[in-house]
């Protein structure tokens, strides 16, 4: 089955939730951004985005609406709850404390 | 925080579940969406429509396993399961529609048995006080070195009332009374229920009235001020046809004016389990009501004749209370030596109150659990064993599914959901039926109570019930279910993939069964046994007969202290009322007694030393119960006098004292000489010397059976009572005296109530007959249909057993053994099951004698005859279960069972 490729487990949430608290997107804006912002760096396979922007969804964090596009087209936009946006602090604080270990631990010269 | 999260997520499960097929369109359209984009993007890089559209899908990694999984996102994926396993269980059922019935019928009877006799538990043991905050009301008692749940006199009350600072109030009541009812001057009066409370009584209940208001607490405090009266919500109801404008007029209460201030809400119909009051009074008007003429309600200080109930303060504990309390019983000692001598106080919760050890009725409700209990076992340990062969002709479809990769979990959730289903279904019937036993209850409404006070049968099908009932429901399912469902998911694979018929030979395998089915023969026993002992015990009394003729008998009580007489009055007044009921036409003869034979009220006792007597050491008195009655009473009721006289209109109070005993006491203090004209000593030996004129024959006198126990009777005339029975004799059917006796009595006092007037035949029918039948029915129905489980529950087993022996019984018989051996084979199996189930109920059995007898007969002993008619026709009854698959098993032919599969 496939993981989240290349991703540490749960970031993808992290990552999700940081990309809506800047605007409301639908599925398919939201996996362009993800290419784009990350590079070719972080590789989102675009089959595990929907699984988790359904959890998100489900979890309270971001909520969906049905809108038009700019050309004319019916897609769900997915926006930031408030709950959401607690939790992509607790994540993001979470993200930076980890990130901040493992770099020390990196960071270790070879004695 | 875990609020906020209920409050976004649960709107998008109810969504998920209730617009299920909406949800899946939207999934669609998004993904079809962001597909498309993909496709446009591919073409736009160069790619044929084609290979855009495969490119697309690649990227999604498995389109159907996605959907899958944002289907799971929608964390309801239990409820589906729940569905689907639903609908497979239904289905299954639906294809054996016999088995289902069996099933359901079987749960329906245990379960509805259990929550009917719930219903009584309840009531009788944990129903909260119909009042706000019902946890808060504590009771409190005085206790003396006889009693540890005395009432508190009026004194005791105002100093703990005043005294004390664990509770946010502390109210007094005395018991419900019969009261002389009438709407005014003109019509006769009717008993009716009523009960003296303090003024703060419903303030501290907190129960707010529907109608007017409640007292006022300075209407409780001069006596005999403020006649004002609040009705009951049944008396407003029944009485004046919930008429609003009640309010202000005047009603009669034992012949004095009261003003209705207020009406009761329906939701307070009083703090006692039968007795819903009618009118409210204050205490202060205590004189109106019949509180004990001989005291000073307000002044005596040993005049305990009122209920103290109390609520806590918030933050009070019982401990505080107790303890406040324990310290001015010490203070009232110490103040009042004499009349507080060895008496201390005790607080209580409302369960400790109803639960009192004094009081025999919950007990009686205790037992009926007890039994009920072993039904739904007996119910559920069939369901159980028929699960477990049904689930048995599954293993090959259980291998299949375990093999094919199913979760043993997955799979035993599979068949518990079809025990949920039987159960759910067992237990809609069973409500049912609990609440057809409940109505069935209250047919008897009148023949348990008998008389015109305002008393009910407290049982009903309520939420509590109800809820009990799911409970109960909930329980069975699982008992019934779980032990099938792990047993055949623990199915080897191998052998269950190879054959349809794969059971592994060796006991292990189904140790459940036959504990089952242990099970059932015992409890069933131990039903039939409990009913047959309370048949034997109420039959036995019937039996034995009263003593005394019960037919062409009228009584009916009097309670003159409701019209205010004082002794020398009363005398009076029974005097002319027997005499002129004497010259009644249709009345033979006419007896006063203070109470009747088999009655309600228990005898009282009296203390006595008997002249020329031995008294043991450690004992200044004997005590024997006693009757109050007149000269009439001997002839009239029938009794034998033996030897010597009865009571005669000279035995006036300025004769010497007389006394009748019966032939027991006779025969316990003089033995083998004659007790006529011996003397006994009242209450000490200095007491007032008392001369046997008289011995009678023995009577049924408190309940039956009690034929040998010491009895005296004291002339009316020298022993003066408030509340007296009448009994007439009649010559024709006892109703029909029943207008003239009351002209008598209107002749002497128009405001004076005739209470419970009744003949005595139909009194006794109902007391000592119908009464006990009720228990003895439900008590026998229970052991009949655990009787019936159990045979059912035997026959299966032993028919799956020969059924699943078939080609091995074959073979036997190919190889030379003969039916004898084969029926002797199979029913060895089902005798050692009888036989260890029979052991078993039977130390069940006796231990339950045990108890019945200590709470219930106090006869004592084994009844042997019980258990020479139940066990061998249980015996008999259980092994014909066995023989019945057995002959079956012994006309296999080999030739054909060989080729079985």
């Amino acid at each position: 089955m496939s993981k989240p490729n290349d991703l540490v487990q749960g970031t993808l949430d992290l990552l999700l939730l940081k990309i809506l608290a800047l605007e409301p997107l639908h599925g398919w804006a939201i996996s362009l951004r993800l290419r784009a912002a990350s590079g070719d760096v972080l590789h989102v396979s675009e089959g595990s985005l929907y699984p988790a922007l359904h959890k998100l969804e489900q979890e309270g964090w971001i909520t969906a609406e049905w809108k038009q596009t700019e050309n004319n087209r019916r897609a769900k936009f997915y926006s930031l709850t408030r709950l959401g946006r607690k939790q992509l602090e607790s994540e993001a604080a979470n993200w930076q404390r980890l990130s901040s270990a493992i770099t020390q631990v990196v960071q270790l010269s070879e004695a | 925080m875990r609020w906020e999260h209920w409050w976004f997520t649960t709107p998008l499960r109810l969504r998920s579940i209730l617009r299920g097929r909406r949800v899946e369109k939207e999934m669609d359209e998004e993904l079809r969406f962001h597909l498309e984009h993909r496709i446009d993007e591919g073409v736009a890089h160069g790619l044929s429509a084609e290979e855009a559209r495969a490119a697309a899908m690649r990227a999604m990694d498995g389109l159907e396993q996605r959907k899958e999984q944002m289907r799971d996102m929608r964390r309801i994926h239990w409820l589906t399961d729940f569905m689907d396993d639903t609908r497979y269980a239904v289905r299954g059922l639906r294809r054996t529609p016999a088995f289902a019935a069996m099933v359901v019928i079987t749960l329906a009877l245990g379960i509805g048995m259990t929550s009917s006799i719930f219903s009584i538990v309840d009531a009788m043991m944990f129903r909260p006080y119909p009042v706000p905050q019902a946890s808060g009301v504590v009771t409190l008692v005085s206790t003396s070195q006889v009693s540890a749940f005395d009432d508190f006199s009026y004194r005791e009350y105002l100093d703990i009332r005043d005294k004390t600072k664990s509770y946010a109030g502390v109210i007094a009541t005395g018991d419900m009374v019969p009261v002389g009812f009438s709407a005014n001057l003109r019509s006769t009066p009717r008993v009716k229920g009523g009960v003296l409370v303090s003024g703060n009584y419903f303030h501290v209940l907190g129960v707010d009235p529907r109608l007017g208001r409640a007292f006022r607490e300075d209407e409780d405090r001069v006596p005999e001020r403020d006649a004002v009266v609040v009705l009951g919500p049944a008396f407003w109801k029944d009485e004046f046809g919930s008429d609003p404008s009640i309010l202000g007029k005047t009603i009669r209460l034992n012949g004095a004016e009261f003003t209705v201030i207020g009406v009761a809400p329906e939701t307070f119909p009083g703090m006692e389990i039968f007795g819903h009051p009618d009118v409210y009074v204050p205490l202060a008007m205590a004189r109106v009501f019949s509180t004990d003429r001989q005291k000073n309600f307000f002044e005596d200080r040993d005049d305990r004749e009122l209920n103290v109930t109390a609520r806590l303060k918030p933050g009070a504990t019982l401990r505080d209370a107790q303890n406040e309390l324990a310290v001015l019983a010490k203070n009232f000692e110490r103040e009042y030596p004499k009349l507080n001598h060895a008496r201390g106080a005790a607080v209580h919760t409302h369960f400790e109150m109803r639960t009192r050890p004094d009081d025999g009725n919950w007990k009686f409700a205790v037992i009926f659990v007890v039994l009920a209990l072993a039904v739904l076992l007996v119910a559920c340990t069939n369901v159980a064993g028929l699960l477990l062969s049904r689930a048995k002709s599954r293993t090959r479809e259980i291998a299949v599914r375990l093999a094919i990769g199913a979760g043993r979990f997955r799979l035993v959730r599979l068949l518990l959901t079809e025990s949920v289903v039987l159960a759910s279904l067992g237990g809609a019937l069973g409500i049912a039926l609990g609440y057809g036993v409940i109505t069935w209850f209250h047919t008897y409404q009148s023949v348990i109570f008998m008389t015109d006070m305002p008393v009910s049968i407290p049982f009903r099908m309520d939420m509590r019930v109800l809820l009990a009932g799911v409970a109960i429901t909930g329980l069975s399912a699982l008992l019934c279910g779980l032990a099938p469902a792990l047993q055949s998911t623990r199915a080897d694979l191998v052998s269950g993939l190879k054959s349809a018929d794969v059971d592994v030979p060796g006991r292990k395998r189904l140790w459940a069964r036959d504990v089952l089915v242990v099970a059932q023969v015992a409890t069933s026993l131990m039903l039939l046994t409990a009913a047959f002992l309370m048949l034997r015990g109420f039959q036995q009394g019937v039996l034995e007969g009263t003593g005394f003729p019960t037919d062409h008998l009228l009584m009916t009580s009097f309670d003159p202290r409701l019209v205010q007489y004082n002794t020398a009055q009363t005398q009076q007044f029974y005097k002319l009322l027997a005499e002129r009921v004497r010259k009644t036409g249709g009345v033979r003869s006419a007896a006063l007694t203070q109470n009747i034979p088999l009655g309600k009220e228990n005898f009282d006792g009296v203390a006595f030393v008997p002249d020329g007597f031995q008294m043991p050491r450690d004992r200044e008195s004997f005590n024997s119960t006693m009757d109050t009655v007149d000269e009439g009473y001997f002839e009239t009721l029938g009794i034998p006098i033996l030897r010597g006289r009865g009571f005669r209109a000279t035995d006036t109070a300025d004769a010497p004292r007389v006394a009748v005993v019966n032939a027991p006491f006779a025969k316990h203090y003089w033995p083998g000489a004659d007790a006529v004209g011996k003397h006994i000593r009242l209450d000490s030996h200095d007491g007032a010397p008392v001369e046997i004129i008289g011995v009678a024959q023995s009577i049924q006198y408190q309940a039956q059976g009690d034929k040998t126990i010491d009895f005296v009777y004291l002339p009316l005339a020298q022993h003066p009572v408030a509340r007296m029975v009448l009994m007439a004799r009649s010559s024709v059917d006892p109703l029909q005296l029943l207008s003239p006796v009351r002209d008598v009595v209107r002749s002497l006092n128009p405001n004076l109530p005739m209470l419970d007037t009744i003949s005595y035949g139909d009194y006794y029918r109902n007391q000592a007959v119908e009464g006990p039948r009720i228990a003895v029915k439900l008590v026998g129905a229970m052991g009949a249909v655990g009787l019936l489980l159990a045979i059912a529950g035997l026959y299966g087993l032993v028919a799956y057993n020969v059924n699943r022996r078939t080609r091995e019984i074959g073979i036997r018989m190919a190889i030379g053994a003969g039916q004898g051996d084969v029926l002797r084979m199979v029913m060895r199996q089902g005798l050692v099951l009888v036989g260890t189930g029979t052991v078993l109920g039977l130390l069940m059995g006796f231990a339950e004698e045990q108890l019945m007898n200590s709470m219930l007969f106090n006869a004592g002993g084994v009844d042997v005859v019980v258990y020479a008619v139940v066990v061998p026709s249980m015996f008999a009854v259980t092994m014909l279960a066995a023989y019945l698959p057995a002959r079956r098993a012994s006309r296999i032919e080999p030739t054909l069972a060989l080729r079985y599969e």
